[in-house]
């Protein structure tokens, strides 16, 4: 391993790093043509795959030494029917943050777990599951993780009426800002 | 001793050995329990004011709710105050057991901590310095002096009104595993919620 703790900017990013991150992006894009990768700034990589290309790209990018998924989030793009996972990995030789982010179908959300490269994605995918009520095959324990006695919509889909929902449960009185 | 104390003393000597003795369940709740180490430890030392924290529910008569609860952490407080012996007194610690605080519209958070458990003090603020507690303790001897930190007699008064209102948040707790469900949500004018 490089030793790479000198030179460090306000970031923490290794400012005279001899990892590229063009060199990363040609790599991928050659083995994975169907990817889009982007560059956003030093230290940070952004991959875009259609759904069936996901497990594929990380095991690509597991490979190439970003062993640590930090967290899987996922944004709701309402208006265009769909939710976007988003996969950060860390590389802990590179300095960099790879994020992997693909889409599925808002309408009746699948998606293939990743229990099988990284054995702690099991925690995210069921709380995924229980706030946007995505389905992971292949994860065996999707049961609530932190809301005991959910019924309706996941609370983190954009459709979901949060100040109805906590008036009609929790009895918040209505607020005028005048 | 000031000789005025003693007719007040003999007239509740219950009341006057309990104020100078609370013990304080340990219970983490929320953001605000980091400001209870030092409360009870060296640096403000809670036991000038007669306060030490206990480990079991059973033998504590002092409930601190230090900060936002949520609905699972509700679950948790019922049961622990159920499980408390008379008398007992909760100390709301911090702006989200007032009215739910920054989480006023979480899905997840409860807003009102007086429709579930009786509170017999508030302590607002966001967090509250150690001095509030002492505060708070202090209140709270006067209010016990005076026979107004009621909380578990208003418990027990009101207790279905207490139950339906947890029922309806947490209808899967085991202490409603075999109820009727017959329990009415009628409260007392001075319990009810604004509208």
């Amino acid at each position: 391993m490089r030793d790479r703790d000198g030179d460090r900017d306000r970031t923490g990013h290794v400012a005279d790093a001899d990892v590229n991150e063009e060199d990363l992006k040609q790599r991928i894009a050659d083995r994975m043509p169907q990817c889009g990768v982007t560059v956003p700034k030093p230290g940070r990589l952004i991959a875009t795959v259609p759904r069936d290309g996901l497990l594929s790209l990380l095991h690509l990018l597991k490979t190439d030494g970003f062993e640590h998924l930090s967290l899987i989030s996922c944004v709701d793009w309402i208006d265009e029917g769909e939710l976007e996972l988003v996969y950060h990995l860390w590389s802990q030789e590179k300095k960099v943050h790879a994020m992997a982010k693909t889409r599925v179908d808002r309408a009746s959300p699948r998606m293939l777990s990743v229990i099988l490269l990284f054995r702690h994605a099991q925690t995210y995918e069921r709380e995924l599951h229980e706030m946007f009520g995505i389905d992971f095959d292949g994860n065996p324990r999707q049961v609530p993780l932190l809301l005991d006695h959910w019924q309706g919509i996941p609370p983190m889909r954009k459709e979901f009426d949060l100040r109805r929902h906590a008036r009609e449960t929790f009895g918040v009185e209505e607020r005028t800002d005048d | 001793m000031d000789r005025a104390q003693i007719p007040k003393i003999l007239k509740s000597p219950a009341n006057w050995g309990r104020k100078y003795s609370l013990w304080a369940v340990y219970f983490c709740t929320g953001c605000g329990i980091i400001e209870i180490p030092p409360v009870v430890t060296s640096r403000w030392d809670a036991e000038r004011f007669g306060v030490i924290p206990m480990a079991t529910p059973r033998q504590g008569n002092l409930f601190l709710i230090t900060g936002y609860v949520s609905l699972k952490t509700l679950g948790a407080i019922i049961r622990t105050y159920d499980q408390m012996l008379n008398p007992k007194y909760v100390v709301g610690f911090g702006s989200c057991p007032v009215n739910g605080g920054m989480y006023w519209d979480s899905y997840n958070t409860i807003k009102h901590l007086d429709q579930y458990v009786p509170v017999d003090g508030w302590i607002s603020g966001c967090m509250p310095r150690p001095e509030a507690i002492f505060i708070a303790v202090t209140h709270l001897w006067t209010l016990i002096d005076k026979g107004l930190a009621d909380g578990y007699k208003r418990y027990k008064d009101n207790y279905d009104f207490y139950c339906a209102n947890q029922r309806r948040v947490l209808p899967h707790l085991p202490k409603f595993a075999c109820g009727t469900g017959t329990e009415t949500a009628t409260a007392p004018a001075t319990l009810r919620m604004p509208t």
